[in-house]
């Protein structure tokens, strides 16, 4: 990929830091990130356990409220947002994938794919017939009317995508979205991952400990106790 | 719309999923409403009874002239026709009647149907010639024509005989006709006729005099004029025919809203059952919520989720309780409207009219209450952030700081009690006195938390020494997770509260009637003219009896003659009596004052208020009373207040001797008749009496043995506090049910807590104990709790409630042994609502729970 071309600044964070307080005590999640990251990207974010990937992550996604710093994703600054402005954020700007794939119980496949698209207001037939494009994409065609508990790790994963990509957002932010599934279906998953960068342009954000999405990476960066230690392309 | 589907996909299939639980809750909040429904319905039922038999008797009558204490002479009839501006006059009596033979009174009406003409109307069952009717009722004496219910009930056809009841002794009367339920026809629902005034007079033995006369005026808006004001001499009343209807009305909706009040309990109690489960999904839930709010969904919307929760199971039960209210309507409307007509205005209730209006309150009540009980819930789960969606552990919340607010808060409610419960009631709603109760209970419940992190601070050391592993572990619990359990709480001390308070009450109230009973209503025979006490009008009884019982030498007699008057709008009974006699065999039970005062009594310097006329006109001894009777202005000086509790509002004693100067001669309406010598058997000696007085005079007397009389006002007492009972005790069963599903809720919320407990080597007894543990810490201090909070609203049931009410107070004593008997009671009841709980806990695998609960 030709960096030069990609001029448009997805994430921009100068100076971002996280301090979680507990009790008298802080915890720094975050600490002092400079980072820009460009339309189309394709980043893994590595690191040890507890070196700050999620709390970036959930920076980005608007789940959380930075100390201090700047933020900036597409072109929002996430530190000057109302709650419903951040509410409107998360539904149009970020999809999110997580480990524990954080679908709702109650809801079949196809209502959670739906979900996000429906809150932003988009009319339910419109909302279920993306949904249905989404899911046949992934080879979830056949899952559509099942409870999440009715369904194998990775297919719960590819429900979560479909849910992430419903709004099509131009930002796909994952926290090890590989964590809790075998290889087979790890590879799956970060495939589509890849297609949805190579193919449809979405800027793709993984934070991993495995190295199954190194091939596809344009970018990596390293964390180490919240700060960045190193920031290259792909090796 | 959008959000309704949401609140399907999110809330509503969780319901379903746990449908138990929410049949349950559903369940408590439909008795609540249905108890709540069937109160309402059965009051509007009795005030519409008693305001269409009062239209029906008005007629299209503007003006009315009464005599209070006393009639007026019917020569006015004609003096009033000839008055300019007046289109109609027409004289009218009524008096309740029976059959001799026996069965219920009934309303007989008489009026001349030539000058009524233009004020009622009635209509023939058999279509006929209409004037034959009324020339049969004017030409023919002693004839009737019979309402339709009283017709079909008593069987009485046209042209049958049946003898009546009164003063004067039997009369027969021949039925000319019968007619329908419209216009007069619906007058006492039906058990109602009609005969020609002159016959009405000579039946009740009131020649030249008439109960009041109708009249109806060209103009109705103008001033009557001053001709027909000078008419009203000698103590005449004018006044619109409508100020006896709007103080009846008055009367039973203050009683209305005492018994929404009393229902609305059970609802309270119900509201407690719902912020339970409420709370309960949006705490399990919290992750699911982060999800939510991780999508896109706003906090907002997340709010209106779980009060949309609650909204459903207020409206859930509103369903389930219109059966259940129509059920429960059946055996309260007969109670009611009983208590209804002892306590205020006679009605005559047999059937339920459809009450859109009720329904809807009770619709909106419902909904209401259930959604309030769902803010505090549905705002914790608003504030759920959505960056919880990147975790995996759960938070606990409620810190020691919001405890002590909290517990800060409720001791400020508990101090509001007193004073708020010492401002004046609203037209005898005490609606002070209800919301000192509210915030009585209120208080309690928020003390809740704070008294059980206190209780499991000091047993939590000694627990582990005594009680081993699973006290220590459930003591750690109860701190933990205290704003949860705080629920239970309330509910376990609203339970306690109401039953203290109950017992309380009924030990207190009977004890003081009793004494009252005793004391008061002391006599072994009671005499009065025929229909008086039913008819509240006290006539004087025949000379010949008088003379008869006077020389009787082995009796003293006490004569009284009473009176039924109103002070300001305040219906009220004034008791002549003759002091010195009342004071060897009765006594007074003072409020102010004492046996003192009857030698000035019986000197006519002064009368003695009953407790209820004190409260209800804002007297006191040493104040001045005045009022109208039969045309002579009588002032007197209060004396003394005493304890009465007899129904149909306050007694005014004074002098029969004094009374009787003043009035210029007064005869004896009634006299209590006592045996001299209290050894004989005087049982026998009462009935020979009587056998002789019926032999005599029976036809015109009634009479009463002492004892039965006793017994019957202690009867009409108990049947008019069941209402209040039965109340209580629904309330009552939906707080157990309340315990029962708190308790069991509070393991399903920790189900994993205690699976991981089982996964790390706790066995399924030591986890049994633990709960059962926790049950008891609950029960202890929701029983502590519960019983002060009973005994500060026993105390506003007895001294605030009850005199905002109905004026009267009781003697204030608690039946220990009943208490010490049932407290137990409820401890174990509560252990035993912990059982399900505690079997649920030890049967679900962990694997199964930990599959519900898993993301
Ligand atoms: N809610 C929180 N409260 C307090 N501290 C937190 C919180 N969330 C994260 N931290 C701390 O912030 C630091 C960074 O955590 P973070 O979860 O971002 O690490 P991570 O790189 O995602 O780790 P892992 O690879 O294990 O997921 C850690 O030290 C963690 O303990
Ligand atoms: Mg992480």
């Amino acid at each position: 990929m030709n960096h030069e071309a990609m001029t448009d600044t997805i994430i921009f964070a100068r100076d971002l830091t996280r301090i979680y307080p507990l009790g008298v005590n802080e915890v720094v999640g975050l600490n002092q990130v400079d980072l820009m990251i460009a339309a189309g990207e394709f980043v893994v974010l590595k690191g040890a356990s507890g070196s700050g990937k999620s709390t970036l992550l959930s920076l980005v996604a608007g789940l959380d409220a930075a100390t201090r710093g700047q933020l900036q994703v597409a072109g929002r600054d996430l530190l000057r947002m109302t709650e419903s402005q951040k509410t409107a954020f998360r539904r149009d700007v970020v999809g999110m994938i997580f480990q524990s794939f954080n679908l709702l119980p109650t809801l079949s496949v196809q209502e959670n794919v739906c979900l996000p698209a429906l809150l932003a207001g988009v009319p339910l037939a419109d909302a279920t017939r993306r949904a249905d494009r989404l899911l046949d994409w992934l080879g979830m065609s056949a899952r559509r009317g099942h409870r999440p508990a009715q369904l194998s790790g990775g297919e719960m994963q590819r429900t979560a995508i479909a849910r992430a990509l419903i709004s099509q957002p131009p930002l796909i932010l994952a926290d090890e979205p590989t964590g809790n599934l075998d290889s087979k279906n790890g590879d799956m998953v970060i495939e589509r991952l890849r297609d949805l960068n190579r193919e449809q342009g979405h800027t793709v954000v993984i934070a991993t400990h495995s190295d199954q999405a190194d091939p596809f990476a344009t970018r990596f960066i390293h964390l180490r106790d919240g700060a960045i230690q190193s920031d290259q392309g792909p090796c | 719309m959008f959000f309704f589907k949401l609140f399907i996909w999110f809330n509503l299939r969780q319901v379903q999923h746990h449908r138990w639980r929410a049949l349950a809750v559903v369940l408590g909040i439909a008795l609540g409403a249905a108890v709540f429904t069937g109160v309402r319905i059965s009051v509007h039922a009795s005030l519409g009874a008693f305001t269409r038999s009062m239209d029906a008797i008005t007629g299209r009558a503007d003006l009315v002239v009464t005599q209070p204490g006393g009639r007026v002479p019917e020569d006015l009839v004609a003096r009033l026709r000839r008055l300019p501006g007046v289109t109609d006059v027409s004289p009218v009596m009524t008096t309740y009647t029976r059959p001799a033979e026996g069965g219920r009174p009934f309303l007989l009406v008489g009026i001349d149907p030539l000058l009524d003409r233009h004020l009622r109307d009635w209509n023939r069952v058999d279509p006929g010639d209409e004037e034959a009717d009324w020339e049969r009722l004017v030409a023919e004496p002693f004839t009737l024509l019979a309402g339709e219910t009283l017709a079909a009930q008593a069987g009485w056809t046209t042209d049958a005989r049946v003898v009546l009841s009164h003063r004067q002794g039997d009369t027969p009367f021949t039925v000319a006709g019968r007619i329908t339920m419209d216009g007069l026809g619906k007058a006492a629902n039906g058990r109602m006729a009609v005969c020609d005034i002159a016959t009405f007079q000579e039946f009740t033995g009131t020649s030249g005099y008439v109960d009041r006369i109708d009249i109806r005026l060209a103009d109705p808006g103008t001033d009557p004029g001053p001709e027909l004001t000078r008419l009203m001499g000698n103590g005449l009343r004018l006044g619109s025919p409508g100020a006896l209807k709007q103080s009846g009305q008055g009367m039973i909706r203050a009683y209305q809203v005492n018994l929404s009040f009393l229902s609305f309990t059970s609802l309270f109690v119900g509201m407690f059952l719902v912020y339970s489960l409420v709370a309960l999904n949006a705490a399990s839930r919290r992750h699911e919520l982060a999800i939510l709010r991780a999508v896109g969904a706003s906090a907002r919307s997340v709010y209106w989720l779980f009060i949309g929760e609650g909204a459903l199971y207020g409206l859930a039960g509103w369903l389930v309780a219109l059966p259940l209210g129509s059920f429960l309507v059946r055996y309260l409307l007969e109670g009611i409207s009983s208590t209804i007509s002892t306590l205020f205005v006679r009605v005559h209730v047999d059937r339920l009219a459809l009450a859109p209006w009720e329904i809807l309150i009770s619709l909106g009540l419902t909904v209401a209450v259930a959604m309030l009980a769902a803010v505090q819930p549905a705002r914790e789960a608003a504030g759920v952030p959505p960056r919880e969606v990147m975790t995996t552990t759960r938070h606990q919340q409620g810190g020691r700081s919001d405890i002590r607010r909290l517990a800060l808060g409720g001791l400020g409610c508990i101090l509001l009690v007193l004073p708020l419960a010492h401002l004046p009631g609203v037209n005898g709603v005490p609606l002070p006195g209800y919301l000192a109760s509210l915030l009585l209970f209120t208080g309690f419940a928020l003390l809740a938390p704070w008294m059980l992190q206190q209780v499991g601070r000091r047993l939590q050391p000694l627990t582990a020494r005594r009680a081993g592993g699973p006290a220590h572990l459930a003591a750690g619990y109860v701190r933990d997770s205290l704003a949860r359990l705080a629920i239970a709480v309330g509910a376990l001390i609203t339970a306690v509260a109401l039953f203290t308070a109950l017992v309380v009450m009924v030990r207190s109230f009977r004890h003081t009637v009793e004494i009252w009973v005793a004391q008061t209503i002391s006599g072994d025979l009671f005499v009065t003219t025929r229909m008086a006490e039913t008819n509240r009008v006290w006539e004087p009884l025949p000379p010949e009896v008088v003379a008869y019982l006077a020389q009787h030498n082995e009796v003293a007699l006490v004569p009284n003659r009473r009176f039924s008057l109103s002070h300001d709008g305040h219906p009220y009974q004034l008791e002549a009596m003759d002091f010195a006699a009342f004071q060897e065999f009765g006594h007074f039970f003072w409020l102010q004052g004492d046996d003192e005062l009857i030698p000035r009594l019986i000197r006519g310097e002064g009368v003695l208020i009953s407790e209820v006329f004190a409260h209800r006109n804002g007297m006191a001894a040493g104040d001045l009373f005045r009022t109208q009777l039969q045309g002579r202005t009588l002032t007197w000086k209060v004396l003394g207040v005493v304890r009465d509790y007899r129904t149909h509002g306050g007694v005014v004693f004074c002098s029969l001797d004094d009374l009787a100067a003043r009035m210029d001669g007064l005869a004896w309406g009634g006299v209590r008749i006592f045996f001299r010598d209290r050894d004989r058997e005087l049982d026998a000696a009462v009935a020979r009496l009587r056998d002789d007085l019926v032999l005599r005079f029976g036809d015109r007397l009634d009479m009463m043995r002492g004892q039965a009389l006793r017994a019957a006002v202690l009867r009409i007492f108990d049947e008019t506090f069941a209402i209040t009972t039965v109340l209580l005790i629904i309330a009552l069963l939906v707080a157990a049910l309340g315990i029962a599903t708190i308790l069991t809720m509070r393991v399903l919320e920790r189900a994993r807590e205690l699976n991981t407990i089982y996964a790390l080597g706790g066995s399924r007894g030591q986890i049994r104990r633990m709960i059962l543990w926790e049950a008891l810490y609950i029960v202890t201090v929701g029983e502590f709790l519960g019983l002060l909070c009973g005994f500060g609203l026993s105390y506003l049931l007895v001294f605030v409630i009850n005199r905002q009410s109905f004026g009267w107070t009781f003697l204030y004593g608690v039946d220990w042994a009943a208490l010490a008997l049932s407290l137990p009671l409820i401890v174990a009841t509560a252990l035993l609502a912990a059982l399900p709980a505690m079997r649920l806990a030890v049967k679900t695998s962990p694997a199964a729970l930990l599959r519900e609960f898993g993301n």
